[in-house]
């Protein structure tokens, strides 16, 4: 047998710096497999078998994902999360585009402002969440006692089935910091010989944000959405938090279950009533819908989003 | 391409040694363990066993000290507490193998894990020992109970009265607190307030809490165990949700989620019983300590729950949920485990630490104990404790997702998504497959 490097047409120096970079990188490699790849594995293994925690498996099929099929509370899981992806997402986009467009301006004390929006990011979640719950008491909290002073209805925010979502909206638009952050550096790299080319043709402001603004930033918008989207089907613990935790009833879904999300409902069939192999069906269907949402918007985003260097 | 068949035997290669670094660990650290207590040996055999309990604060404390009295006593039996409260921890602690030798959980889970092998069934101790079961109230053991095997046994019990402000009752002309069901919904009409404005400023009781405990004010049931059937259609959950629906319809969904959201946190001097904005409420043996601790100055009165004007002899009824503690599946030394947790139910142990509490005690001997006299509001509750109409959820290993569905579709019912007995029986499709 010829040694290696003739084999493969690398030489000795090569394979030696190949494999020392392995090892190197062995850590990382073992970690991927080890939390990574074998719990992804075993999921899809376990969705396919009824499994309580403490008796083997029992391998069903696809008994699992039928009964999702015509489960109420899944349908109305994927509502409550389809509702917070396609409705808190785009806003929250906008509202970061909009704080990171103020704060790009060269004002005096920029700094000051820059860390003030950025500052709700590092919070946790937690603890913004109970502050929300201060401020949209419908009696005392600020939020009505803003509205109660312009004439504006005032809502029982966290109780009224119909707004307890738009709660978690605004309390999203809170901390819009972090994506207005990203998109700041993004708008910071936009080349200013367009907007002065822009600006000798004559095009005015909202021309150059429409035509050199936004293109400039379309990868970076790309990227917020499908962070953002994913993000919003993971949503968890502010419902967890503004929903009271557990009730006695062993309900978890706040009011008339409106922000049971789907990540909610997956917690409560596998660690409240023991159902893993459920859960592990209800986890690859939601693995699969992102991944649909995701592949969808990459495809179309040929058409609108415009790479610097082609 | 060609470099592929390289790269997957690197994969193998590096499963391989992951998979023999992990049963390498494993077999290190299970020989440390062994040294470890052969260490502890040295101390005259001692076995030490770890003690994991959902209280913390000064309940922890409570429980701390009773611990230190066992192990004074018992040199060879090394009890460690340890403040655990999320309960997914045990569940992660037992499928791993390495559980605790005793731990503390709430009645509603105890048959759902017990049946599924996560707790170890007791009547074999329960029989060698002559441990008297009949001591313990009725609806709290059978909390910890099915198909005739006993997998823990209940530390505290907690059930509920009518509380009502005596100011308040007063002041609307009522003279003590309602008896019956029908004199219940006259005065939530005569206490309720509402401001010029037509919003709801008092409610004489919150319509939306608890079924459970007026299922038994009218004899219903949720599970037949001889039939095997659930019946949440039952006639008498059916008049308990008409009840609650009652009281509901009187005000509107849009009108009670705007009181209630205005409310303030159960646990502080805010709570809408202590401010005044429910005249009554429908609450437990701890109350009376939060309101010494939160209001001192309010003016109330403990009455039993209002029985129904046609079943006279269901008086004082009520629901029960428990506190309990277990042995865990895979306890290395369960004689060890049994008999702390043997000695840790005797009256004198469990009057002291749910006195401590401010929890009721689960054992008939324990009712006139002295102990309890210090504590407020005690005597009203221990004496209802004794009464037969108390009962607790069927215990069954779907118990959980009955309780969860029931109280979706109660919810549903209440805010006139659902007709009654069309939620019920959405009740009834879902949960009967799960029983076995």
């Amino acid at each position: 047998m010829k040694p290696l490097a003739e084999r493969t047409g690398y030489t000795r120096r090569q394979w030696h710096y190949f494999w020392l970079g392995l090892l190197f990188a062995s850590p990382w490699i073992i970690g991927f497999l080890v939390f990574t790849v074998y719990p992804f594995f075993s999921s899809l293994y376990f969705s396919l078998t009824a499994y309580d925690l403490f008796n083997p498996p029992q391998w069903v099929g696809l008994d699992n994902y039928k009964q999702i099929m015509s489960d109420e509370r899944f349908y109305k899981s994927i509502n409550n999360t389809l509702f917070m992806a396609f409705i808190s997402v785009p806003i929250s986009l906008a509202s970061s585009l909009v704080i990171a467009l103020m704060l790009n301006f060269k004002v005096k004390g920029i700094n000051f402002y820059r860390t003030i929006f950025y500052l709700p990011a590092v919070i946790p979640v937690v603890a913004s969440a109970l502050l929300w719950t201060w401020m949209l008491n419908p009696d005392f909290g600020l939020i009505n006692m803003f509205l109660r002073a312009v004439g504006l209805p005032d809502p029982a925010w966290l109780m009224d089935p119909r707004y307890t979502k738009p709660s978690l909206i605004l309390m999203g638009l809170w901390g819009s910091g972090a994506g207005a952050l990203i998109f700041l550096a993004a708008l910071q790299g936009v080349p200013q010989q367009y907007y002065e080319a822009a600006q000798v043709d004559g095009a005015n402001g909202w021309h150059r944000f429409w035509r050199i603004t936004i293109p400039a930033l379309s990868p970076i918008i790309l990227f917020q959405l499908i962070m953002g989207l994913i993000g919003a089907f993971q949503i968890f613990t502010e419902s967890y938090i503004l929903a009271g935790g557990k009730s006695v009833s062993g309900s978890i879904g706040g009011p008339d279950q409106s922000l049971l999300f789907y990540a909610v409902n997956l917690y409560q069939e596998a660690f409240m009533n023991l159902k893993m192999g459920y859960a592990s069906a209800l986890a690859w269907i939601l693995f699969i819908i992102v991944m649909a949402i995701t592949l969808v918007l990459l495809k179309t985003s040929r058409r609108w989003v415009y790479y610097g260097g082609e | 391409m060609q470099k592929k068949p390289w790269l997957w035997g690197l994969v193998l290669v590096l499963m391989i040694s992951v998979a023999s670094g992990c049963s390498g660990n494993g077999t290190q650290k299970g020989s440390d363990q062994t040294e470890g207590s052969q260490g502890g040996d040295g101390a005259k055999g001692a076995v030490e066993l770890s003690f994991w309990y959902g209280w913390t604060g000064p309940e922890a404390a409570a429980l701390e000290k009773i611990i230190a009295k066992w192990n004074a006593a018992n040199p060879d039996i090394k009890v460690k507490g340890l403040s655990q409260s999320d309960y997914q921890k045990q569940l992660t602690a037992i499928t791993g193998g390495n559980p605790p030798d005793i731990a503390s959980n709430f009645g509603q889970d105890v048959v759902p894990w017990g049946e599924r092998g996560a707790m170890m069934p007791l009547d074999d101790y329960i029989k060698k020992d002559g441990v008297d079961l009949s001591d313990y109230i009725a609806a709290a053991l059978s909390s910890s109970q099915a198909n005739g095997k006993t997998y823990a046994l209940p530390i505290a019990m907690h059930t509920t009265m009518l509380f009502y402000n005596k100011d308040l009752l007063k002041e609307a002309g009522l003279d003590g607190p309602p008896q019956t069901i029908s004199q219940l919904k006259e005065y939530i009409t005569k206490l309720s307030v509402k401001e010029n404005g037509g919003r709801l400023q008092r409610l004489g009781l919150w319509p939306g809490v608890d079924a459970f405990t007026f299922t038994n004010a009218f004899g219903g049931s949720y599970y037949d165990a001889n039939a095997k059937q659930v019946t949440p259609d039952n006639a008498g959950v059916k008049s308990a949700i008409n009840l609650a629906k009652g009281i509901w319809d009187q005000f509107g969904s849009e009108e009670l989620d705007r009181f209630a959201s205005g409310l303030g946190q159960y646990m502080s001097a805010q709570n809408p019983f202590f401010t005044g904005r429910y005249a009554m409420t429908i609450d437990g043996e701890w109350l009376p300590t939060f309101i010494k601790q939160f209001a001192p100055n309010l003016n109330y009165g403990i009455a039993p729950i209002p029985y129904d004007d046609a079943n006279p002899n269901l008086k004082n009824p009520g629901n029960v949920t428990t506190s309990v503690f277990y042995i865990p599946k895979g306890v290395k030394n369960p004689d060890a485990s049994w008999n702390f947790l043997k000695w840790l139910m005797e009256p004198a142990q469990m009057g002291e630490f749910t006195a401590a509490l401010g929890n009721l005690p689960t054992r008939t001997s324990l009712i006139s104990d002295p102990i309890y006299k210090d504590v407020p509001g005690f005597q009203e509750f221990l004496t209802y404790s004794q009464s037969p109409n108390l009962h607790s959820f069927p215990a069954t290993s779907f118990a959980n997702e009955y309780m969860t569905e029931f109280s979706d579709q109660y919810n549903a019912i209440l805010r006139g998504k659902i007709g009654i007995d069309e939620g019920l029986k959405k009740v009834k499709d879902k949960i009967q497959p799960l029983v076995k």
